[in-house]
């Protein structure tokens, strides 16, 4: 039942729900986000080279990392990508307006998406194609500019050739995987009731009105069963002449249950994100001085290798191993389900695992290495600035007796969490639990060797 | 258009077009304009990738001015001399240090690393040259020094090495000690020649050892080495000799190892291996002012740079004292 167990938050804090509808709500935070990122860019461009004294690389790298990962992705879903400045220049250009509503009709070549890219596949190969440069990337703060310029050129020319977001709903490699983890976020926005929606016949949260755009993310409220695709930018919200919508508060991960929306796409991107949480893992914190030396291209033919290495592993090997620990499991039990279908649903009970390894992982350096935001706070750009009296902050590792700890609560909370939902997402193919809690024994063994294999690297 | 529209497309046109043109602006120009003093910023690379930029600086006689050296890379360390007597210390990677100075008398000066930074961190240098404003072009030139001009007139080759192609004759028995050979002294006969520092300076040890044999009879080879030791070392001030190690630490350590025994972390990457200061039996065949001329001017095709244009003659002959130091300081 829609909405069941929900608490509607804009009917409980009437000054959130103005707050939302306020048209300046959203450019004001994108205009804060957009001058933090040119300071970003700017240093990466034009201040010192040294990584851990760049702006660009501590505070996009480290603190927005840490903020995203840890608090915005998991409590919030896809808010970071309502005030995120990448497409803002781009989906400014194309209304002609920032704030107020601009003309109806939008400055764009109006192209049609190709229907092959209506899907996640393109955020998964950028993505994988970004992180196979990681080392490179987030070290360099010249790469790393030219890398976030980038970004910023693609959504500005695609904004120019199609209409909406389209850069933020197919092609952005971060977007992506919010939109996967957002899944798990306690919020989400709904409507209040799909046949209200159903019966109205303008459906102004398509087609905009005067107080508002149509859906950027070309999703369709009524309809929405899952976080994936709403880049909460609360557009509906403004448009909907029905009070229609809702901002709920649910439990963790409710959006992993809903069965009819599972694709292969994003079941990939749960591999995806699993496999490079652990290669990082492997590279940057494992013992294989070899290895982060092929990773940070000291050789382009071991490089090359790495590549070939880290694309197998996501792409074959990893969702491979899956594949066949299911095609065992199916073989033992005469199931009948498709494997595909199979593969696909239980990819989902991965995606606590991937958020918590994630989020394990980023602490290991977020702690390790944040205190470098305090000294580059004052001197951003490696000139010698002191613009707060912190430029001499001795570099100081936080917690690093507890570190470990924290990783293996994290992870264990994920891994419960997994094989929770991995229980739950056989009951929908099961009516009775022993069958389910057979089907579920091979994704609990494969969360069981990725967690050991991730506390084997951290723990040494 | 409404107010806020405007005030927020100004906002855009200020965060990407001001923000970065302030910033740009205040460090390029409105910095080096509003400065008291000439700023000169200087980025330290390591040598691979370009070493110091810009590597040469103008200045003017009595010009106030501020060095400010960057490092970029990895950590370097920045020194200034001849004769100046600076030195920042370790600028570590992305920070920065300055120094506030002027230059009293026209001349040449060098800025250079003294923290091993890579394997060509001995080219890791800067020329700064001082200019009277009355006469832009008249530079001084660097007069000849007097020690390796006299060494040429007596037809010494700074880069030979003596006695090439034998073993050193000179056995050492023990661990030469400079602070037993002071004890030694009293007792001693010791020819009025080699109690003069100059005549020492030009000749090396092993020469003196036969002078020390005839006027000393029965004595033993190994005390009179380690008298010869304590002669060698017994001329400078512990101040000076302090300064001396210092700067050995950080200009010769690198290749010549810290004790002197030819096997710093360089040492593999020079075209000759280095010369290993605490082998008794090499430094003993070594003449004072032959070391003071290679410190001073290189050494040919050994990647021994030259410190000349670094060291003042006092400093270089501080470093020789030095040098001697190294294979007899074992314990009385």
């Amino acid at each position: 039942m829609l909405n069941e167990g929900r608490l509607d938050l804009l009917a409980r804090v009437p000054l959130l729900k103005r707050t939302l509808k306020a048209r300046a709500f959203q450019p004001a935070l994108m205009l804060l986000t957009l001058a933090v990122f040119t300071l970003a860019i700017l240093s990466g461009l034009a201040g010192t080279p040294v990584g851990s004294r760049n702006f660009g690389i501590i505070f996009v790298w480290i603190v927005w990392w840490a903020l995203l990962i840890v608090v915005l992705v998991p409590f919030l879903g896809r808010f970071w990508c309502a005030v995120c400045p990448i497409p803002a220049p781009g989906e400014w250009l194309q209304r002609r307006a920032i704030v107020r509503r601009g003309p109806a009709r939008p400055w764009t070549r109006g192209l049609r998406w190709p229907r092959r890219l209506k899907n996640m596949w393109l955020q998964n190969f950028g993505f994988l194609g970004v992180a196979v440069f990681s080392t490179i990337i987030l070290t360099r703060p010249g790469v790393s500019a030219l890398l976030l310029l980038g970004f910023l050129l693609a959504g500005v020319v695609l904004s120019a050739l199609y209409k909406n977001r389209v850069f933020c709903r197919y092609v952005c490699p971060v977007g992506g995987f919010i939109g996967l983890y957002s899944l798990m976020a306690p919020v989400e926005l709904r409507v209040a009731d799909p046949d209200v929606c159903a019966d109205h016949k303008t459906k102004d949260c398509i087609t905009g009105n005067a107080a508002g755009y149509g859906c950027p993310w070309m999703v369709y409220p009524g309809n929405l069963m899952r976080n994936v695709y709403c880049g909460l930018c609360f557009e509906c919200l403004k448009t909907c002449p029905r009070n229609n919508i809702v901002l709920n508060l649910r439990p963790f991960g409710s959006d992993l249950l809903v069965a009819k929306e599972r694709r292969l796409d994003e079941a990939y991107k749960a591999f995806i994100m699993l496999g490079c949480a652990l290669l990082y893992s492997a590279v940057l914190l494992g013992p294989w001085g070899w290895l982060k030396g092929w990773a940070n291209m000291e050789s382009l033919p071991h490089w090359g290798l790495y590549a070939l290495g880290f694309a197998a592993f996501n792409l074959a090997l990893l969702p491979g191993l899956f594949w066949l620990m299911l095609w065992i499991a199916r073989r033992v039990t005469r199931a009948r389900r498709p494997m595909r279908r199979l593969f696909v649903d239980y990819a989902y009970a991965l995606i606590p695992l991937g958020l918590a390894a994630w989020i394990a992982f980023s602490f290991g350096f977020v702690l390790v290495n944040g205190s470098y935001a305090l000294s580059v706070l004052s001197d951003p750009f490696g000139w010698g600035w002191d613009l707060f009296g912190t430029a001499e902050a001795a570099w100081t590792p936080l917690g690093t007796a507890l570190l470990p700890m924290l990783q293996v609560g994290i992870l264990t909370g994920g891994l419960l969490f997994a094989l929770n939902t991995a229980y739950k997402i056989a009951r929908q193919h099961h009516a009775h639990h022993r069958p389910a809690f057979l089907a579920t024994l091979p994704v609990s063994g494969f969360a069981l060797a990725v967690t050991l294999g991730f506390l084997r690297l951290y723990l040494g | 258009m409404e107010r806020r529209e405007v005030a927020a497309w100004v906002a855009v046109v200020l965060i990407v077009i001001g923000l970065p043109g302030a910033v740009l602006g205040y460090q390029r120009w409105l910095r080096l304009a509003a400065a008291e003093r000439r700023v000169i910023d200087i980025r330290a690379y390591a040598p691979e990738r370009g070493g110091f930029a810009p590597d040469a600086i103008r200045v003017a006689v009595n010009e106030p001015l501020t060095l400010r050296f960057a490092a970029m890379d990895v950590t370097h360390g920045v020194a200034l001399g001849p004769g100046l007597g600076i030195d920042l210390g370790h600028v570590d990677p992305g920070k920065v240090k300055e120094i506030s100075l002027s230059f009293d008398r026209p001349g040449t000066y060098t800025y250079y690393c003294n923290t091993w930074c890579g394997p060509d961190h001995w080219r890791m240098r800067g020329t700064i040259q001082v200019i009277d404003p009355a006469n832009p072009d008249l530079l001084p030139t660097a007069q000849p020094d007097p020690i390796i001009e006299a060494l040429i007139a007596e037809g010494v080759d700074i880069d030979a090495t003596p006695d090439a192609g034998r073993a050193s004759a000179l056995v050492i028995e023990r661990p030469l000690s400079a602070q037993r050979g002071a004890t030694l002294l009293s007792n001693m006969t010791i020819p009025p020649e080699v109690r003069d520092p100059a005549w020492r300076r030009s000749h090396p040890p092993t020469h003196t050892l036969d002078l020390l044999r005839r006027a000393n009879g029965q004595v033993a080879q190994a005390d009179l080495l380690d008298v010869l030791a304590s002669l060698w070392t017994a001329d400078t001030a512990p101040a000076t000799l302090a300064a001396a190690e210092s700067l050995y630490n950080k200009n010769c350590a690198a290749c010549h190892g810290q004790t002197g025994g030819g096997d710093g972390p360089a040492a593999g990457t020079t075209a000759e291996k280095p010369v290993a200061f605490a082998d008794a039996a090499y430094l003993f065949e070594r003449r004072s002012d032959v070391l003071y001329a290679k410190i001073r001017r290189g050494g040919m095709g050994t990647d021994m740079p030259n410190f000349g244009t670094l060291f003042t003659p006092e400093e270089t002959w501080a470093l020789v004292e030095y040098l001697w130091t190294l294979p007899a300081s074992a314990p009385p």
